[in-house]
């Protein structure tokens, strides 16, 4: 058995993870596709976010029935996948709670929202553009715009789009409530898979 | 011998991996408890008429008395992907215990399903809620979810992304279901 892939993931994990600002952050790079991931761990939620590459969103919505035009157009508006989880577990579990809408971009020395689905979608109600079956699929890949997560395993996977062009660099404030009560964390230096 | 060779034979290499491995073992343990979500104030379970693969109709109201296990997924979802095959195993355990289960799958024609069918096979209902009006009904937000209906036809339980279907815990939540019919 060669041990030696899983100890230098493990050390580029470790090295990256001290470098970024916000403690409970984990950063890691794929080592067969370099594709970078965020894991934060804070107060119960668990969020990762993982790099797509253009092509491989491009791919997805391609074959779900979007036309060229509006897939190079998800494809390149920074997606990441996200799982979004509940890490705690009954009795003493909390009941976590987020809203996409309250998350925010810094990017460029502004702040904006993320790009939420409801967004594209009415985008896409004005064009004309998207078949309904294509958003359909839309919707249900990507990422919960609300959700509430209980104990005891539940969890979201789907896509985000931060509305970025390919490459960019941004901070991203992450905002839940955990109980009822409101937390917040920054993830720095996230970075928008560049189209290759 | 080179220093890579001496690294990787040393006993402290060997102790770190003992302890990754038990690290890994007990996040395993503890990725493994899991429940469902009671749903609070028992609202009823959101009609719906469906095909099935075979052209054939079914209503949620032709399960009334049994315990439903309702899913709703498809077969680009990764964690759909995931529980698939241990909710088959569930059905295998469940099916002589009056316990229905089945699978929406949403938004998708019957040849991707039938293909996808080849690699995870299903053996329970599968319905298919092509246009998402069902979904649409249901408190879904993301895919996978999964509901328990009891035999009064109420929304008992909630999974909100995938489980271990097999897991003797969460077959004996349902069982009990039908227990108090």
């Amino acid at each position: 058995m060669d041990f030696s892939r899983p100890f230098l993931v493990l050390f580029t994990l470790t090295v990256l993870s001290a470098g970024v600002s916000t403690a409970a952050v984990e950063t890691a790079t794929d080592p067969e596709t370099g594709l970078q991931s965020w894991h934060l761990r804070d107060h119960d939620f668990s969020l990762q976010l993982i790099q797509r590459l253009p092509d491989q969103t491009r791919a997805f919505f391609l074959a779900r029935g979007f036309n060229q035009p509006i897939a190079d157009q998800i494809a390149t508006s920074c997606v990441l996948q996200a799982i979004g989880k509940n890490t705690s577990h009954a009795p003493d579990g909390s009941t976590i709670e987020y809203n996409l809408a309250d998350w925010r971009v810094r990017f460029d020395g502004k702040t904006q929202g993320i790009k939420l689905k409801s967004q594209w979608l009415q985008q896409w109600a004005r064009e004309q553009a998207a078949s309904p079956s294509s958003k359909i699929a839309f919707r249900w890949a990507t990422f919960p715009s609300q959700q509430t997560f209980e104990p005891d395993g539940d969890f979201n996977w789907g896509m985000i789009s931060f509305g970025l062009p390919p490459g960019s660099v941004f901070d991203l404030k992450v905002q839940w409530r955990q109980n009822q009560q409101p937390r917040k964390t920054w993830i720095r230096n996230l970075q928008c898979p560049s189209d290759r | 011998m080179s220093i890579r060779s001496l690294i990787f034979a040393s006993p402290l290499f060997r102790l770190f991996w003992l302890g990754l491995v038990l690290a890994a073992v007990s996040g395993n343990s503890l990725a493994a408890k899991q429940s469902l979500t009671p749903v609070a104030g028992k609202p009823p379970a959101p009609a719906f008429s469906l095909k099935d693969m075979d052209g054939e109709t079914h209503r949620l109201s032709d399960f009334r008395g049994k315990a439903v296990i309702v899913n709703f997924w498809a077969t680009w979802c990764p964690p759909c992907r995931a529980e698939l095959p241990s909710m088959n195993r569930a059905w295998t355990n469940l099916k002589n215990d009056d316990v229905v289960m089945i699978a929406i799958n949403v938004g998708e024609d019957e040849d991707t399903i039938f293909s996808f069918m080849g690699d995870y096979p299903i053996d329970f209902l599968t319905l298919m809620d092509q246009d998402s009006r069902v979904i649409g009904n249901w408190p879904v937000k993301g895919l996978p979810t999964t509901f328990v209906v009891d035999p009064q036809g109420q929304l008992i339980y909630r999974a909100i992304g995938s489980r271990e279907w097999d897991d003797p815990n969460l077959l004996e939540m349902v069982r009990q279901l039908n227990q108090k019919k």
